[in-house]
């Protein structure tokens, strides 16, 4: 068993103004795999510590099964940490790396011994075991980190940022094997982590943290689909979501949106909400809603919009397309595939799919539900 | 085009400076020492007769004869103890606070380390009055146990300085990854602080050996009784008020310094390495 769950949590510097963390509330279930993303500095790192243990907390609770752990020292909490820097001991070799944490527990010799050579069997570290730590390369320190939280067979995983100082197609490899372990070990598991990648292929679900606080929380594909506001449609999506204002039509029978000179549908949400929106509103549209040729040929939500090339980027697999829509004052990002024939310069007629779109309130930057 | 034979004298010519440099300071610091080491092979009239010439015979019996004749084994013993003790407890004592003071953030944190490093401004010439009346007071004066005290507290500044600087650099993850691992801070600093910092623990203990076991002032000062003397002031015993055994003087020294060489010869490198550590990152 190993639930976690945070109440109010909050973390005030000592010397800093502002609260660093504020009222985080969060459950985490017992097997659970929760990623906190969120950029720099929004205080997803510091819940990861006060979870630790290694921050004292200025207001809150966290409990593991329902026990309240506020006052326990980081050594009782029964909580294996991977860091960012691996933070492995360098004046001790991969065996000893790994039993450490299982001696000052007065764990038995000889299980010491079969539960590092079990973990190092299964992450490839058996021939490395007499190895220091500066003769390993980075894939297999990272290993060894995660070593070291397995054998201590906790009730809790956390993970700070442990992919960050790999290179990206290391990253790749270490990430699946993550996945795979964690799914085996079916330990709970909090992953902190800036990179939106790791975020949407790894969690269960994903906690969205901005300036201290939860913004979203949610499976990793349900918070992409449903962004609450802009700050995570444009953090969740590589490019970001494109966001254009947008005047709220409320004059004629159906309620409309007008983009430039494009008038679109707005009958997706509710009318007493558009309402509320005072005649404006950010229109969201991600890069792979907009289309060369329409995906739906006949459905009439599919919209043209006239635009020119501003900037052409082949990916290889893909081609992205800088955009500037007529009337429209923002440049957009399109997905479009790799045989594209569009040339910068060029005019060309893009397609939205409406059906796709999301609407926000300009004031809030809150999202406007759907129907 | 430079021809490569003068691109040979050439390179040779612009670090004439720097070599001109080394050889004069390779000459002033280590001149007397070769000097005083022939010197004490030799007896004090062949000395008197001709000062820098080379041993016409060489006088190992010299070595023997200082030993015994001015209680030499006293002199070495008591100064092992002193030293040995006093390095002890300023490695022990040095790295806790060092560590304390590299680790955690407490209130006064910065009036602590400046109250601690500021023994080192203060010349040893301003202390010593004060030291023998302390001392005299505890019934310390002329006791080993008096010189230690005094010794330990007189180097810990440095010692502090010394391992303060590297213990600052270990990563704190180090210490949080231990934590998470089940240990105390006091586990932490032994297991931890203690293996990672040898470098700076090394260099602590070589510079305040040396500096100790050639320390004169305070012995001479605090120290009265011939069988508690340390070896500074047992080559005194080859000086009398009205004359100078020369000779004995030099094989004294020889004697003294032996061990300060050894010790340098086995742990110059990782002193260095101690002292330059973090200097590049």
């Amino acid at each position: 068993m190993g639930e976690v769950a945070l109440s109010g949590l909050s973390k005030r510097y000592p010397g800093g103004g502002d609260l660093a963390v504020k009222e985080v509330t969060l459950t985490v279930a017992d097997g659970e795999f929760m990623v906190l993303l969120g950029p720099s500095g929004c205080g997803k790192s510091s819940v990861l510590r006060m979870i630790a243990g290694l921050e004292p907390i200025s207001a809150g609770t966290v409990a593991i099964d329902g026990r309240i752990i506020n006052d326990v020292p980081a050594k009782d909490r029964d909580i294996a940490m991977v860091f960012q820097s691996y933070a492995l001991y360098p004046h001790m070799d991969v065996y000893n790396n790994l039993a450490f944490g299982l001696r000052r527990r007065a764990v038995a010799r000889d299980e010491i011994d079969r539960r590092v050579t079990a973990a190092a069997a299964k992450l490839g570290l058996t021939p490395y075991l007499k190895r220091k730590p500066h003769a390993l390369s980075g894939g297999q320190r990272q290993r060894v980190a995660l070593g070291r939280a397995i054998v201590r067979e906790p009730k809790v995983f956390l993970f700070d940022e442990p992919l960050s100082n790999l290179d990206a197609a290391l990253r790749v490899t270490t990430r699946n094997e993550l996945i795979a372990q964690q799914r085996e070990i079916g330990i709970t598991t909090i992953y902190v982590t800036h990179d939106q990648v790791e975020a949407m292929t790894m969690g269960h679900r994903i906690c969205i943290m901005d300036g201290g606080e939860v913004v979203q929380i949610g499976p990793p594909l349900a918070v992409y689909r449903d962004p609450v506001n802009t700050f995570v449609a444009r953090f969740l999506g590589n490019p970001p979501m494109n966001l254009m204002r947008t005047a709220v039509d409320l004059e004629g029978a159906a309620p409309r949106l007008r983009l430039g000179n494009t008038m679109l549908p707005a009958a997706a949400w509710p009318a007493d909400r558009l309402r509320a929106l005072d005649g404006h509103a950010l229109l969201g549209i991600r890069p792979e809603d907009l289309y060369e040729a329409s995906p739906r040929p006949g459905d009439n939500r599919v919209l043209p919009l006239p635009a020119t090339v501003t900037a052409v980027e082949p990916l290889g697999a893909e081609t992205l397309l800088l955009l500037s829509l007529e009337g429209v004052g923002e440049d957009v990002i399109a997905r479009s595939g790799r045989e594209t024939r569009l040339r910068p310069g060029e005019r060309a007629t893009i397609l939205l799919d409406s059906a796709a779109a999301h609407l926000f309130d300009a004031t809030t930057t809150r999202a406007v539900a759907r129907l | 085009m430079v021809s490569p034979p003068a691109r040979f004298w050439l390179g040779h010519v612009r670090r004439s400076p720097l070599l001109l440099f080394v050889i004069l300071y390779t000459a002033i610091s280590g001149g007397p020492f070769l000097w005083v080491a022939v010197m004490s092979l030799r007896t004090t009239p062949e000395i008197f007769a001709s000062p820098y010439a080379l041993p016409s015979r060489i006088h190992w019996e010299k070595f023997a004869e200082a030993w015994t004749r001015s209680n030499y084994s006293t002199y070495f013993w008591n100064s092992t103890i002193v030293v040995v003790t006093a390095v002890a407890l300023l490695t022990v004592i040095g790295a806790m606070v060092a560590h304390c003071l590299a680790r955690y953030r407490f209130r006064g944190n910065r009036l602590v380390r400046f109250v601690i490093l500021s023994g080192m401004i203060l010349p040893p010439q301003l202390l010593i009055l004060s030291l023998f009346q302390i001392l005299l007071e505890f019934n310390l004066y002329n006791t080993l146990t008096g010189l230690i005290l005094v010794y330990v507290a007189a180097h810990l500044a440095m010692t502090v300085y010394i391992l303060e600087g590297f213990f600052a650099q270990i990563p704190q993850d180090l210490f949080d990854a231990a934590r998470m691992d089940g240990y105390s801070d006091l586990e932490i600093f032994w297991k931890i602080t203690l293996p990672i910092g040898a470098p700076a623990l090394f260099t602590a203990v070589t510079l305040n050996f040396i500096i100790l076991w050639n320390e004169f002032l305070y012995a001479v000062v605090l120290m009265t009784d011939d069988d508690k003397r340390t070896l500074p002031l047992g080559i005194m015993h080859f000086m009398g008020s009205h004359q100078l055994d020369v000779g004995m003087v030099a094989t004294g020294l020889m004697i003294a310094i032996a061990p300060v060489i050894l010790l340098y010869a086995f742990f110059s490198e990782t002193m260095i390495r101690g002292m330059t550590a973090g200097a590049v990152r």
